[in-house]
């Protein structure tokens, strides 16, 4: 039976007929099974969420790579223009990085080439080269679909840490970090990375920040900024 | 039985306190069972509707607020560039000191420097400078030959130049550039040959400068990428040099006197990418990346209205049994 309008108030409370009494205890009933039915369903909700979703994979600590030693090749004179050889490998003891250095360009899009495999880093062909005047690009990625990636560390970077290129003729180029940013892909700092510096410099990047499964691309960019020191 | 039927129910009320005054509702006397139920009711429905929208809203803006954060200030530093040339021809060999405006001790000393000599950039804090000039091995307290201030511009490159002949030598500051139009190579040309007053340099297919005078400086030029013959005619001599200008670099060319002949110094003043890659770079597949669960708060909030709605239909069950009683 339903609820009697409110209208009829006030009444007298020890007057309430009979019949309202069954109509709450039967509404009681239906009330607690519906509380009860949404405990059962927040608490499954619960345990279902808490096994979804996956914690990053911990950084951990680099492999041990030695400071490599060579002759740094003379920091070029402003008129050398590309007298340096190619770059043929990375070391960054840092972050326990030491890898060959493919070739990258431009993919059909127009956007930068990245190594085919996740485990070496690549040198933008376009840019300069490491130690001649202007910022050579070098990319490297940070995971693959598995496991890490050659640059997984690279956001670990700090100004001051060394890294190092070895080129083609055994000569080696020495960068001293200056920075390190991360930048939302949609806010690439284009300039900044690719365009014209008058310095021997160097820029090394890779994904960074969130991963967004539905397109299988992370949203950020760490780039890290260095410059030639011998 | 009446006078237990008010106690009961009073004291089911003093239970039920914190469910109405979390409802809104007056303590009962005023408003009817039914009314609170529904107002009880109505919270709890509200809650769970209100649950996923919020929760969703909080995650997405604490993903922004992240992603805000990581948008950090641009890769330029406080510093500048700078770099001394001495472009004079009949003058000797100076030694160049540069100084922070107002500190005595000198930050660079290039010594003996001599004619058609450039330095490479200096990255420098902005700020003011004093590029003074001293005889090749004149003391460094002495009275400079020459002085000038430069204003360093944090992300800007300066050539100070001696320039002139000995007897009007003066220190011209250059500004250089760091951008090119996309596609091209920027060039200017100086003009340091005091044997061809005026020069013509023609390369690209181009005329960069024409009747350039002793000591004078063009602006900078955009030419198409490639190696061209840059060709430097004075009035009795020339000089031809192949000079490869790539796309997205800076160069300055220097006409300067080699005894008997002319020559160009070709200084990159600047170089990027010859190709600007479109946007960022796809280096990562997510392998370490950490996937977002579900967020637990829906279902929180689903446990938690579960409950009161429990807990108001106890107490209804309780009253409906005491009332029965």
């Amino acid at each position: 039976m339903p609820w009697r309008p409110r209208r009829r108030l006030p009444r007298p409370v020890s007057r309430r007929p009979v019949s309202r009494r069954s109509v709450s205890r039967r509404s009681a009933v239906a009330v607690l099974a519906c509380g009860l039915l949404a405990i059962a369903t927040g608490a499954c909700g619960l345990i279902i969420a808490r096994h979804t979703g996956r914690a990053a994979v911990p950084v951990g600590r680099p492999t041990l790579i030695p400071v490599p030693r060579g002759d740094a090749a003379p920091v070029p004179r402003p008129s050398d223009g590309e007298a340096v050889a190619r770059p043929a490998s990375l070391i960054i003891p840092a972050i326990g990085v030491r890898t060959s250095l493919v070739r990258l360009g431009l993919t059909s899009s127009g956007a930068l080439q990245v190594p085919a495999s996740t485990a070496v880093a690549g040198w933008y062909t376009f840019s300069p080269r490491p130690g001649a005047i202007g910022s050579s690009v070098i990319a490297g990625h940070i995971d693959s679909l598995t496991g890490p990636g050659i640059f997984f560390r690279l956001r670990l970077m700090r100004p001051g840490e060394r890294v190092y290129v070895r080129r083609t003729d055994g000569s080696l180029a020495v960068f001293r970090v200056t920075a390190r940013h991360m930048y939302l892909k949609a806010d690439f700092p284009t300039m900044a990375v690719y365009g014209p510096v008058p310095t021997p410099q160097l820029r090394l990047i890779t994904c960074g920040g969130t991963f967004d499964p539905a397109t299988g691309h992370y949203l950020s960019n760490v780039i890290v900024f260095a410059t030639l020191i011998r | 039985m009446r006078r237990r039927t008010r106690i009961a129910r009073r004291a089911s009320a003093a239970r039920t306190g914190w469910i109405t005054r979390l409802a809104g509702v007056p303590r009962p006397g005023g408003v009817a069972r039914p009314a609170r139920l529904a107002a009880v009711l109505g919270l709890a429905l509200g809650l769970i509707g209100l649950a996923a929208p919020a929760a969703s809203a909080a995650a997405s803006a604490s993903a922004a607020g992240s992603a805000a954060g990581s948008a950090a200030a641009p890769a330029g530093t406080h510093l500048g560039w700078l770099r001394l040339a001495h472009l004079s021809p009949n003058t000797p060999a100076v030694d160049v000191y540069l100084y922070s405006f107002g500190d005595p001790s000198a930050m660079i000393v290039l010594k003996h420097v001599t004619y058609g000599t450039v330095s490479g950039y200096q990255a420098v804090p902005s700020g003011e400078y004093t590029v003074a000039m001293r005889g090749a091995g004149a003391p460094a307290g002495s009275k400079p030959v020459l002085s000038t201030t430069v204003n360093v511009v944090a992300g800007k490159a300066y050539t100070v130049a001696g320039m002139g002949p000995a007897s009007g030598l003066r220190l011209q500051i250059l500004k250089d550039a760091l951008v090119t139009p996309p596609g091209k190579a920027l060039v200017r040309i100086i003009q340091a040959s005091l044997q061809e007053h005026k020069v013509t340099v023609t390369a690209a297919g181009k005329t960069l400068a024409r009747g350039l005078p002793f000591a004078a400086v063009t602006a900078y030029q955009a030419v198409s990428p490639g190696t061209w013959n840059v060709h430097v005619a004075g009035p009795t001599e020339s000089a031809d040099q192949r000079i490869a200008l790539a796309a997205g670099t800076i160069h300055t060319l220097v006409v300067l006197d080699d005894p008997g002949r002319l020559t160009i110094d070709n200084l990159m003043d600047a170089a990027g990418s010859r190709l600007l890659p479109a946007g960022a770079a796809a280096t990562g597949l997510g392998g370490t990346a950490a996937v977002p669960g579900s967020s637990p708060l829906p279902w929180l909030v689903t446990l938690a209205a579960g409950l009161l709605v429990s807990c108001a239909g106890v107490t209804l069950l309780r009253r409906s049994r005491a009332g029965r009683a």
